[in-house]
């Protein structure tokens, strides 16, 4: 690694480096009020051109945080079909600390569909459910 | 004044927390075949239960990460989901043996049988966890869970020979009878039900349930530093009121009704009214933490909402998990079996799931990205390395043991 050629590549900008499988997977992702959402179970980056040179190609970029079917592609293996992804799209996310903050309601995120589904067909139904404990 | 009252309050709640059904039958099955010359693990077993309490406290309070969070992180998906499902499965062995803990406490109490009780056990643990309040639940749980005071007073009642139990205590022989393997697999029972992992579970949950900030962490270090050794106390009169009685006449503790016969003996019918009292709060209490644990296990790992303080709506999967958990411990006791049977299996397999969560909570302690100036002292690392070596091997050992002695026979 002392190799200059071999070294990372010197970031650009100024601030913090975040290192993706370190920082960002596996993290609970919290909404806008600090309620969760979900594990950061993946990550989509966009393309990097194949078999060509990289010279002078656009940086990859963290394009979504995956859930869903991502999980269970990470323990055994494989690649999930693009359209059974849950994602919530990078744009989406506010900060990232020991969690990663959205800026957007958990309700507004697709991928808490299960939530709301177990919410509104049993949670709500079952006496005292809409109350806080007393 | 206040601030002494929450103190005392927090204390008394540790106390009477510390006991469940593991405690209470590995106690007296092991003071009634052993005596007291197995008290060495509970002095060691407290200390560690001290340690990783306040380890998994501390991380939570500031990172506001509970611990199944944190071993998600820390060991990625593939580890991390192997970790879940055995401590997930052990969780639930744990919280099946507490509520029929909890169902022949209230048998002794009323002579119905426990195959009665077990569905109103299992609801009326539901009903607290999914209506109650988290702090009013650990409180009342906690102060009837204090009448267990009753063995510590029992083994005064009983006039032991306080010079031969020291002795029995300090040099721990191997009893005639008895073989090696079965001490140390009991050793390693006794072990696991002091350090059992829904007690990390539950605790590191809780800081985040009572939104504890770095400035509780003092209260909570007291709780837990001076709670838990008066809790394992209790076990330590449990035992010797097992070995007082029981063990001169060979009884060998098979049901939950022979756990209170040293009692009947020294105090009579008040004395043992106090301890049932004790029995079916220290089960139910568990039976609580276990449940909750069931959800915490699960939502953490998944990133769901979790947690008693949002209500049942805002933590739906959570509550569904705790539901389906209770369904399922019900469904195991329906076939008959055993709770004291479940129970002394739950503890020797506590004691083999410990390092899985051990060890991530050891790491992230040290981790400043999370703790920042709150990482582990020296000295506490040091006994953090020295436990992380007991626990690993008790772990190595257990079941070797249990196949060698056929499981302590």
């Amino acid at each position: 690694m002392t190799d200059e050629g071999e070294r990372l590549p010197r970031p650009e900008y100024r601030g913090r480096v975040l290192d993706a499988a370190l920082h960002l997977l596996d993290r609970q992702v919290q909404d806008v009020h600090g309620e969760p959402v979900q594990t950061a179970d993946d990550l989509e980056i966009g393309d990097v051109p194949v078999g060509e040179s990289l010279e002078g190609a656009e940086r990859p970029r963290i394009l979504a945080i995956l859930n869903g079917t991502a999980l269970s592609t990470r323990v055994v293996g494989g690649r999930p079909p693009s359209s059974t992804l849950e994602r919530i799209p990078w744009r989406h996310v506010a900060d990232v600390g020991t969690a990663i903050r959205l800026t957007i309601e958990a309700d507004d995120v697709d991928a808490t569909w299960r939530e709301r589904w177990v919410r509104d067909h049993i949670i709500r139904r079952i006496p005292g459910g809409r109350h806080d404990p007393e | 004044m206040k601030g002494l009252f929450a103190v005392a309050l927090g204390v008394l709640t540790a106390i009477g927390g510390f006991l469940d059904i593991g405690d209470l039958v590995t106690s007296s099955v092991v003071g009634s075949r052993f005596g007291l010359s197995l008290a060495w693990v509970v002095v060691v077993g407290v200390v560690g239960i001290c340690l990783f309490a306040q380890m998994s406290g501390r991380v939570a309070a500031a990172s506001g990460r509970a611990t199944f969070e944190i071993i998600r992180e820390r060991l990625g998906p593939r580890a991390g989901a192997a970790n879940l499902i055995a401590s997930f499965l052990i969780n639930l062995m744990t919280l099946t043996a507490e509520v029929g803990g909890i169902a022949l406490s209230l048998q002794l109490a009323s002579s119905v049988a426990p195959g009665a009780w077990i569905p109103v056990a299992a609801f009326g643990v539901w009903l607290v966890i999914w209506r109650v309040k988290y702090d009013l639940m650990e409180n009342v749980t906690g102060m009837l869970g204090l009448a267990l005071v009753v063995f510590a007073v029992a083994v005064f009642l009983l006039h032991p020979d306080w010079s031969s139990l020291a002795t029995q205590a300090l040099t721990s022989p191997v009893p005639a009878g008895e073989s090696a393997g079965t001490y140390w697999y009991y050793a390693v029972a006794l072990f696991g039900s002091a350090m059992t992992p829904y007690e990390v579970f539950f605790f590191s949950s809780g800081a985040v349930e009572e939104k504890w900030t770095l400035k509780d962490l003092a209260q909570s270090r007291l709780n837990v530093l001076v709670g838990f050794p008066l809790g394992g106390l209790l076990t330590l009169a449990l035992a010797a009121c097992a070995a007082l009685v029981l063990m001169p006449q060979n009884v060998e503790v098979t049901s939950l009704s022979q756990v209170l016969l040293p009692i009947a003996q020294a105090g009579g019918k008040l004395a043992v009214a106090f301890a049932i009292v004790g029995f079916v709060a220290a089960t139910f209490g568990a039976a609580l933490e276990t449940g909750l644990s069931t959800g915490y296990t699960l939502a953490q790992f998944f990133g769901w909402s979790w947690g008693k303080f949002r209500r049942p709506t805002r933590a739906a999967r959570f509550h569904l998990t705790i539901m389906i958990g209770l369904v399922i411990a019900m469904g195991v006791l329906a076939t008959g079996v055993d709770p004291v049977q479940v129970t002394e299996y739950s503890v020797v397999f506590s004691a083999i799931a410990l390092p899985l969560t051990y060890l991530p909570i050891l790491i992230v302690a040290n981790d400043p990205e999370y703790m920042g100036e709150h990482v582990n002292g020296r000295i506490t690392n040091v006994v953090g390395m020295v436990y992380l070596v007991i626990i690993l091997v008790a772990a190595i050992a257990a079941i070797p043991l249990m196949i060698a002695t056929g499981a302590g026979a």
